[in-house]
């Protein structure tokens, strides 16, 4: 027997929650799929505060961001089923992305400890996360001893079973789980001997410089990283050498430093695994798939959002992402037969960005406004944003600094805008005066 | 054979007087010393050249200046749970070689005892080599390698299918530029046919309809379909597994230490092996200790060769490329760049898990335990690699390991009884392709063993071993209704290899003790994925201490000391 529902969603963390809701509200029977044992994702493990400021104005941790959420969730009647793995998705009709007609839905199969079961939804919500770039991923060298953790991981051993990875650590990368691990084991006692970033500047938010680093003492060293690490069975030290402009590091500059943990903070990636076996296409730099303003993806019926659309630095901006894509899925699942494909208008950015999401904005109904976030590639002063359709001027804002950890959002005007399939909005920035 | 000819060509390449080479009883050793370490392997390698009519090998007794060979890492347990073993055989070394003698032998009725020095089997070369499965392709004939390659390669299968290992026999392409006449394919074709080993040319229209990712400049290339592919450590964790099933016995964390040898009219006896956890009196020892071989054989009085470790590091891709390198088949790819010779080692290679592997390099240095890794030597692998297909590129790596092969001067193994010492045998020198070979290493040496030992055969021998059931492996109906058996095969704790909780569990329950994070990652792959155990770490951390019923601060990544963590964070004193 074949369960149906009309929107499967794919991970309980905080997207998967917020799209399982408005997907819900939006009138759909909805299945939500977490492969840990309870919802919440990360946020279980993140027991710091800072969460929710921009959704409810005031500062919470993590698992009562999670709770707030799950409070929702249990006044709905979203189906949940736990510890539950996706083994594989494929689309009932239309195999690719670039067939017409579009797939009619899709087909899961799960795995968890009850067997095997398979059921369809008409639309896939993705809200799988991302995943943490590992040592082998930045080239550490060396022996291969105990004590070389990813941030997340040294998180859920301090925070999730109570155990302390390191007496004496070195944070490599500038992330804010790194930050925000350098305060938390000073507070458990552990002694943090630096924060070093391969990059001239730190990848994660002023707040957190300030409240983990600066508050606690702990030195962070810029343009310098980790290039081999030392010890058989435990790590014994660390070598860590300046690095020139293009992050190579420079022969000579080698200092070593005794530490029992290398806890690294170097980056994190969207896991797009299910997305990439629907033949999702993804974008270069976010790695996530390339989306429009629901966060579609380019298999019609198939939405991403949260972090494994592009990494987000606020889950606020996570829990809306999600939103935005569960409601969209639900109206898709119970309109898809009157969907069009090639009705998109397209956003570009020139150089000065990082990237703008969407990327592509569906035409079919009409569009009065599209929320767009994006991050400028380099530290900028005084910024002039402007969005153009040909020669109109859409939208100009001032930005008085933009900061690449920083994700900026802003809402831009498309009512008489008309736009009509192909046009290009092109996102641009200037230097001002 | 002339020791003054040989100094002569000593003298001429490397100086006056710097080395010599003079006879010792049937070997020769080469003395001298000096300060670099790849002239002094150069020097063996001019010496070795000689000693090919000699019963012994070529012995380095070349003082490497200013070097201290580090000493053997050691476990540091001691105590007697050895004490007075008797054992009819002592194998001491765990790799792949050992493991397969161990089994071999478990077919007798015979008190067999392997021991090793680390907390499992295959942590040395078995765990670190690029587990191809090789047709022999330059080795030479009268060799020992040729031997047991040959006759290795053709028991793969069937050792496969008794072991529960996974194998494939895909083949081997060697790859040839464009520029170069295939007509010297076909002339090559002779010196195949005369080493005996199956090859066919493959045009460059059909060798692009198989691999169609290579790079454009390749024209056509030779196919060896009698390579396979293997995963070492995980053959060399059933024979030991298989060995125990039968009646072995496998002692972790034992060093050898010593030997006490007595001389009696003129030969050599071996009466007892001392250890970190007590005395063993075997009737015969087997020497299959890597690169440690040549220690072993001095403790037994029987040093006739010399090692000259050679390190190499294998990159392991990340899946998601085995697709688009080579999409519907290929075990093997090897550049021919060279001339249309093909370069020995450095390839790529599919692994039996669907991962490209690439590697190996090979760089002389005379520390035996040198796993360290260098972006170096993954540059000169890649670089070397790129050659062959445009899509690769280093950010595809999941991983990379470094291994030290035991390569003698002669480059060849030295499997053979001992030369001064009687209740020896030595499976020794064995680098690639030693993977290859093992089966046959393993049933030629039982054969030895049984007919000096003169046993009874062991009725009860069963060549099964079952293996750790692979859930996501089998077909729904069966995973489902393994489930609703064991609900803990339905929860996936490794999401990017899908490895249930069922699996880890299992692993843990063998008959070969496991009980390190990584003993898990070898035997189900929890871990070996492209988050790198980022998220199951901590989980099969927990079902280990679940299981052993240790708190969590003492389970441990691999060996003693590699605990993962410090305590709860409640009563860890931390003092800095």
């Amino acid at each position: 027997m074949t369960d149906k529902y009309d929107v499967a969603v794919i991970g309980g963390g905080p997207a998967g929650l917020a799209a399982a809701i408005a997907a819900e509200r939006a009138g759909a029977r909805v299945l939500l799929i977490e492969r840990e044992a309870r919802l919440g994702g990360i946020l279980k493990q993140c027991v710091h505060d800072g969460f929710g400021l921009v959704r409810f104005g005031e500062k919470l941790a993590g698992p009562e961001y999670a709770e707030r959420f799950l409070t929702q969730l249990r006044g709905t009647g979203v189906e949940v089923t736990p510890q539950t793995f996706v083994d594989e998705i494929s689309p009932l009709k239309g195999p690719r992305a670039d067939r017409v007609p579009p797939p009619t839905g899709f087909q899961l199969k799960l795995v968890s400890a009850k067997g095997m079961r398979n059921v369809r939804a008409k639309s896939v919500i993705l809200a799988t996360g991302c995943r943490e770039r590992t040592a082998r991923q930045v080239a550490i060298h060396g022996t291969r001893p105990a004590g070389i953790f990813t941030a997340g991981s040294a998180q859920y051993y301090t925070n999730i079973l109570g155990q302390l990875p390191a007496k004496r650590c070195v944070i490599l990368g500038s992330g804010d789980i790194g930050l925000i691990m350098a305060r938390r084991l000073t507070l458990e006692g552990a002694r943090v001997l630096g924060v070093y970033e391969a990059k001239p500047i730190p990848s994660g938010l002023p707040r957190n410089i300030a409240q983990c680093l600066h508050d606690f003492d702990i030195p962070l060293h810029l343009s310098k990283t980790v290039t081999r690490v030392f010890g058989h069975a435990r790590l014994e030290a660390v070598e860590i050498s300046d690095v020139d402009g293009v992050m190579r590091p420079i022969p000579g500059t080698q200092e070593r430093v005794a530490c029992d943990a290398l806890i690294l903070s170097v980056g994190l990636i969207p896991e797009n695994e299910l997305a990439e076996a629907l033949g999702v296409a993804l974008h270069p730099v976010t790695k996530g798939p390339v989306c429009d303003q629901n966060g579609m993806t380019s298999v019609p019926g198939v939405f991403s959002c949260g972090n494994a659309a592009h990494v987000n630095d606020l889950v606020d901006y996570v829990s809306e992402s999600g939103e935005t894509a569960g409601r969209a899925a639900a109206h898709y699942a119970m309109n898809n037969s009157q969907f069009t494909m090639n009705h998109y208008a397209s956003l570009s950015v020139d150089d000065s960005f990082l990237y703008a999401m969407p990327q592509r904005i569906h035409l079919r109904e009409p569009v009065d406004e599209i929320t767009v976030f994006f991050r400028s590639r380099e530290e900028r002063g005084k910024t002039r944003f402007t969005a153009r359709l040909g020669n109109e001027m859409i939208l100009n804002k001032n930005y008085r600094q933009l900061r690449p950890p920083e994700m900026e959002r802003l809402t831009v005007p498309l009512e008489g805008a008309e736009l009509k399939p192909g046009d290009v909005i092109a996102l641009e920035m200037e230097e001002m005066a | 054979m002339n020791i003054e000819k040989i100094n002569k060509e000593l003298a001429k390449r490397f100086g006056a007087e710097k080395y010599s080479v003079k006879a010792r009883r049937e070997h020769l050793v080469l003395e001298g010393e000096s300060g670099d370490w790849q002239e002094i392997v150069a020097a063996g390698y001019l010496a070795a050249k000689h000693t090919g009519k000699l019963p012994g090998c070529l012995v380095n007794d070349v003082k490497y200046l200013d070097y201290e060979q580090p000493a053997m890492r050691m476990p540091s347990i001691q105590d007697d749970s050895l004490e007075g073993a008797t054992p009819d055989v002592l194998i001491i070394g765990g790799g792949v070689v050992g493991c397969a003698i161990a089994r071999e032998l478990s077919r007798w009725r015979l008190d067999v005892l392997l021991v090793d020095k680390e907390c499992d089997v295959a942590l040395h070369s078995s765990s670190r080599n690029d587990g191809m499965i090789h047709p022999g392709l330059d080795i030479h004939k009268s060799s020992q390698k040729y031997k047991y390659n040959k006759l290795g390669n053709a028991m793969y299968e069937q050792i496969c299918a008794e072991l529960q290992v996974p194998f494939t026999r895909e083949g081997q392409y060697l790859c040839f530029p464009k520029k170069l006449p295939s007509f010297l394919l076909y002339l090559t074709k002779l010196y195949w046919r005369y080493l005996d080993v199956p090859s066919r040319v493959l045009r460059r229209k059909e060798l692009f309809g198989i691999l169609p990712g290579l790079q454009a400049d390749l024209g056509s290339a030779l196919f060896f379909p009698t390579a396979g592919s293997v995963c070492p450590y995980s053959l060399t964790i059933a024979y030991a597994e298989n060995a125990i099933q039968n009646g072995a016995r496998v002692s972790l964390s034992t060093a050898v230490l010593g030997m006490d040898v007595t001389e009696e009219n003129g030969r050599q006896r071996i009466k007892a092996v001392r250890t970190n956890r007590g005395t063993i009196r075997p009737a015969l020892v087997i020497n299959a200790a890597g690169v440690f071989c040549e220690d072993i054989a001095a403790m037994a009085g029987d040093r006739f060769f010399s090692i000259h470790p050679r390190r190499g590091t294998n990159s392991i891709l990340d899946k998601k490329i085995s697709d688009s390198v080579s999409r519907y088949h290929a075990s093997t790819l090897m550049t021919g760049h060279a001339k249309g010779a093909h370069t020995k080692g450095g390839g790529v290679i599919r692994t039996v898990h669907d991962n490209l592997l690439l590697g190996p390099n090979a760089v002389e240095s005379p520390e035996k335990e040198d796993f360290t890794t260098s972006p170096e030597s993954i540059k000169t692998v890649f670089d070397k690699q790129a050659k062959t297909s445009e899509r690769l590129n280093q950010g595809q790596i999941i991983t990379y390991f470094t291994g030290v092969r035991a390569a003698t001067f002669e480059e060849d193994f030295v499997i053979r009884p001992g030369l001064y010492t009687e209740n020896i045998i030595h499976a020794a020198g064995i680098q690639s392709p030693g993977l290859t070979a093992a089966p046959a290493i393993g049933a030629a040496l039982a054969d030895w063993v049984a007919q000096r030992l003169k046993p009874a055969p062991n009725e009860a021998f069963n060549p099964i071993r079952p293996a750790i059931v692979n859930a996501a492996a089998l077909p729904d109906e069966e995973r489902d209704a393994l489930i609703k058996q064991n609900p803990d095969y339905g929860v996936i704790l490794c999401r990017c290899e899908q490895v249930s909780r069922g699996e880890i569990v299992a692993a843990l329950r063998r008959p070969l003790s496991c009980d390190s994070v990584d003993g898990v990652k070898r035997r189900v792959r929890a871990g070996m994925g492209r988050c790198q155990g980022g998220f199951c770490g901590p989980l099969v951390a927990q079902e280990i201490a679940k299981e052993l019923r240790i708190p969590l601060e003492r389970v441990r990544r691999s060996g003693e000391g590699s605990e993962l963590l410090y305590g709860s964070i409640k009563d860890t004193e931390v003092t800095s």
